[in-house]
């Protein structure tokens, strides 16, 4: 069927009003007329003419004259080779990378005096010329950062993104496992897309997918700074795997345990007293052997 | 290709004669998109002045197709953000005797009715609405404008008739 714009064509004075009755009841012509009369009051603000026509006149004239000068294609030259320098000049950088062994822990300091302490079996990867511009750094593990006031201070890892100004956090990156831990200040992490703010005294935890955003922390640093690893309702394979870390050990356990949640600390300067520290409440006795492997049974 | 043709617009004269002509239909095309007059007269300076700067390069015929598109460019590039509140001028009335405060006020309500309602029309169908109504362009012309058939200009002015009417009358 042909669409009949009847109204239009009303308008347009093609059909008439008492063709319009066909289409529209008595109520609505009346409705459409007061319309169509108020629209008519309706004016646009005033356009000048003449003026306008002026201004334009003058900038043409003008702009027209500018283009004869050859000093702008000088400026715009000159820009162009400064942009090529300066970024060829940071583009050609190396990275700088710092990392941990098993059973091996470091501190470092970035350029803008930034303090990093890198707990064992991690790296850290970033740009030391760009770093005035970009401070931006990836990590693989975990470490705490004790940054100065200056400006956005990111760390990228597999899992998130962390950002900040100025303030001390601490980020972990293991497997599926996420946390950031902020200490002071206020840190905004990143996952999935999802931005998270994180303010001291809080710690925002990834694990498995599931997040969680905590307040609870009191101390002033991760207690892995004083050779302690604390957890709270963690599956029992990471504090595993965090023990093998520190100590570069084996661990030979019932992988049944796998997912049992564990709250609590080992130490990293006693084996022996780690062990007891994990394998206590879990009902466990260990064996130490002599090729550097455990075993809990 | 006749080059005096082609160049006609670069004449000041000829760009003048072609300005009084079109910057009217062109401001108020751009006002009912932006519903700023200060954002449209900017819109129509710089519209212009690109047109002439570039006036070599029109097409006979062409000229003012060119000179709207040049503008609709503009508008959705720098301003399409700036959006406010569309406001018409409402002509002083004519000279009514005993009007009543009832009716004035009536009136009023009315008129802020029809500009609300306005407002919420599409912006197609706003468009080719007011260059009828206000600026009272035949269809022929709005379809050459807005580069669309009559037809269609036919569609956009009887939704736009039917939906201020819904919006008005409340249904």
């Amino acid at each position: 069927m042909k669409q009949n714009y009847f109204l239009a064509k009303w308008l347009n004075g093609k059909i008439s009003e008492s063709t319009l009755k066909n289409y529209a009841s008595e109520e609505e012509i009346r409705s459409y007329k007061k319309i169509i009369a108020a629209t008519k009051e309706l004016k646009t603000p005033d356009f000048n003419i003449e003026e306008t026509l002026e201004k334009i006149k003058l900038a043409h004239y003008k702009s027209n004259v500018k283009k004869l000068s050859p000093i702008k294609y000088i400026y715009r030259i000159a820009a162009m080779i400064a942009v090529i320098v300066t970024s060829s000049y940071f583009i050609s950088n190396t990275n700088t990378i710092y990392t941990t062994n098993l059973a091996e822990k470091t501190s470092f300091e970035l350029p803008d005096n930034s303090m990093v302490n890198l707990n064992v079996d991690s790296e850290i990867t970033y740009k030391a010329k760009r770093w005035v511009i970009n401070r931006e750094l990836d990590l693989k593990g975990e470490a705490f950062f004790n940054v100065t006031k200056g400006s956005k201070f990111t760390v990228n890892t597999s899992l998130g993104k962390v950002q900040v100004l100025g303030t001390k956090f601490n980020v972990v990156v293991r497997d599926t496992y996420f946390e950031v831990n902020c200490y002071e200040g206020l840190v905004s992490a990143t996952y999935n897309n999802k931005t998270i703010k994180v303010p001291a005294g809080s710690s925002f935890k990834i694990l498995n997918t599931t997040t969680q955003l905590n307040t609870h922390i009191v101390e002033t640093n991760p207690s892995w700074i004083q050779n302690e690893s604390s957890f709270k309702s963690m599956p029992y394979k990471y504090v595993i795997d965090e023990v093998e870390r520190q100590f570069n050990i084996t661990i030979e356990y019932n992988t049944t345990l796998n997912e049992t949640l564990f709250t609590g600390n080992f130490t990293h300067t006693n084996l022996e007293m780690a062990l007891q520290a994990i394998s206590i409440p879990l009902n466990l006795k260990y064996t130490i052997f002599s090729d550097n492997t455990v075993s809990l049974q | 290709m006749d080059k005096k043709e082609t160049n006609r617009f670069c004449d000041e004269k000829n760009f003048s004669n072609f300005f009084r002509k079109n910057s009217n239909s062109l401001y108020t095309y751009i006002y009912y998109k932006c519903h700023n007059g200060e954002l449209a007269d900017d819109i129509v300076q710089d519209a212009f002045l690109k047109f002439w700067s570039n006036c070599h390069k029109i097409i006979p015929g062409k000229a003012k197709s060119f000179l709207f598109t040049i503008a609709n460019n503009l508008f959705l590039n720098e301003y399409s953000k700036r959006k406010v509140a569309i406001n018409f001028k409402k002509t002083l009335q004519k000279n009514y005797t005993n009007e009543s405060p009832e009716f004035i006020l009536e009136e009023k309500e009315f008129h802020s009715k029809l500009q609300n309602a306005i407002m919420k029309l599409s912006e197609a169908q706003r468009i080719a609405f007011l260059m009828n109504r206000v600026d009272g362009k035949k269809y022929k012309e709005i379809a050459e404008i807005l580069k669309i058939s009559i037809k269609a200009v036919e569609k956009r002015i009887h939704n736009a008739l039917l939906n201020l009417r819904k919006e008005i009358d409340n249904i």
